[in-house]
């Protein structure tokens, strides 16, 4: 199939079908960050915030180039975001100040001090 | 590493400004791990959703043990009682979830189950092409390569290849049948009760289960 009609068949989290390597058997204990990052997904999924495909739909909103650099939980975390601001329940420069606040409370320095 | 162990997704309570509360929740002990840049935004939309009300404070906390106590021993548990109970099996082909909430499994994440049985005639393969939906109160989470793109692209298209690669040989008279996961229902392979295991306790039968083995990439096989 021509790449480009294949971008179109194959949205960038639509593996199937596609052309890939060999299957590494690859697991890692998840970092507590990861497994708080997947108690968040469920906790905003009964609330209902963010259901499951809503995520998935975030996720792929991401576009194929940060699909394909940023890990799983990565990507959640950053697709949360992004439906947070689209709902209107957080805006970026919340998550920035709170960033900032986080970073102080664990004793980076800030940016330019 | 941490030198003291904290619960993994300690919850914040910032009425008290405790730095070192927040190094242990984050994992930190020794001073040498500073959290990236998505764990500090893990950590920021949490609080702000705390903050606002949206979430509990203990939600995720609590919601870590929930996925904690979540196993393939669960799912191990209930092929064995299907091999050893034939009408627990007729309901459990019947109802997934329903059979599994008999053996005291809770569905916390609102998906139906559907149990897909591996016969003589039949191999059963699970996989989520889209991202990584996966049968978690039964089997808890998946692994890394369940989710990653080689298994996702070629299990639906070349499924005999691939169960190569996990050195599971399925005969051409066999039929392979792919299931696809979605957000709604998951899916629980059933597989096929070994020879040999004729005289073995439900307990000893359970020992045997794998978690591939209930994604259909592996057989169960005595050890």
């Amino acid at each position: 199939m021509p790449a480009k009609q294949e971008l179109l068949t194959h949205l960038p989290t639509e593996f199937g079908g596609l052309q890939a390597g060999p299957v590494e058997r690859v697991e890692h204990e998840l970092e507590p960050w990861e497994k708080r990052c997947h108690a968040l997904a469920d906790v905003l999924d009964f609330h209902k915030i963010i259901n499951t495909e809503e995520k998935r739909r975030g996720v792929e909103a991401l576009g194929a180039e940060l699909i394909g650099k940023l890990t799983y939980y990565e990507r959640w975390i950053v697709a949360f975001a992004n439906i947070l601001f689209e709902k209107g329940i957080l805006t970026p420069d919340d998550v920035a100040g709170k960033m900032e606040e986080v970073a102080a409370r664990l004793g980076e320095a800030r940016p330019g001090t | 590493m941490a030198e003291h162990k904290h619960g993994h997704g300690h919850d914040h309570d910032h009425d008290h400004d405790d730095r070192d509360h927040d190094r242990a929740a984050a994992g930190i002990g020794s001073g040498d791990y500073v959290p990236g840049y998505f764990e500090k935004l893990e950590m920021s939309i949490r609080e702000l959703l705390v903050e606002r009300k949206l979430i509990g404070a203990d939600e995720i906390r609590r919601q870590i043990e929930v996925l904690d106590s979540r196993t393939p021993a669960l799912g191990a548990k209930v092929v064995a009682r299907a091999w050893v109970d034939a009408e627990f099996k007729k309901r459990l082909l019947a109802d997934g979830r329903g059979a599994c909430e008999e053996l005291g499994i809770s569905f916390y994440d609102d998906t139906g189950l559907i149990v897909l049985e591996n016969t003589d005639d039949v191999h059963n393969l699970v996989v989520c092409t889209l991202c990584s939906c996966y049968p978690r109160p039964v089997l808890g989470l998946p692994p890394d390569w369940y989710k990653l793109k080689p298994y996702r692209a070629r299990a639906v298209t070349e499924p005999r290849a691939v169960l190569a690669e996990f050195g599971t040989i399925i005969p051409g008279d066999v039929e392979v049948r792919v299931s696809d996961s979605t957000a709604k229902v998951r899916f629980l392979v059933l597989p096929k009760r070994p020879k040999g295991s004729e005289n073995f306790s439900e307990e000893k039968l359970a020992a045997l289960v794998t978690r591939d083995s209930m994604i259909g990439v592996v057989p169960v096989e005595l050890k």
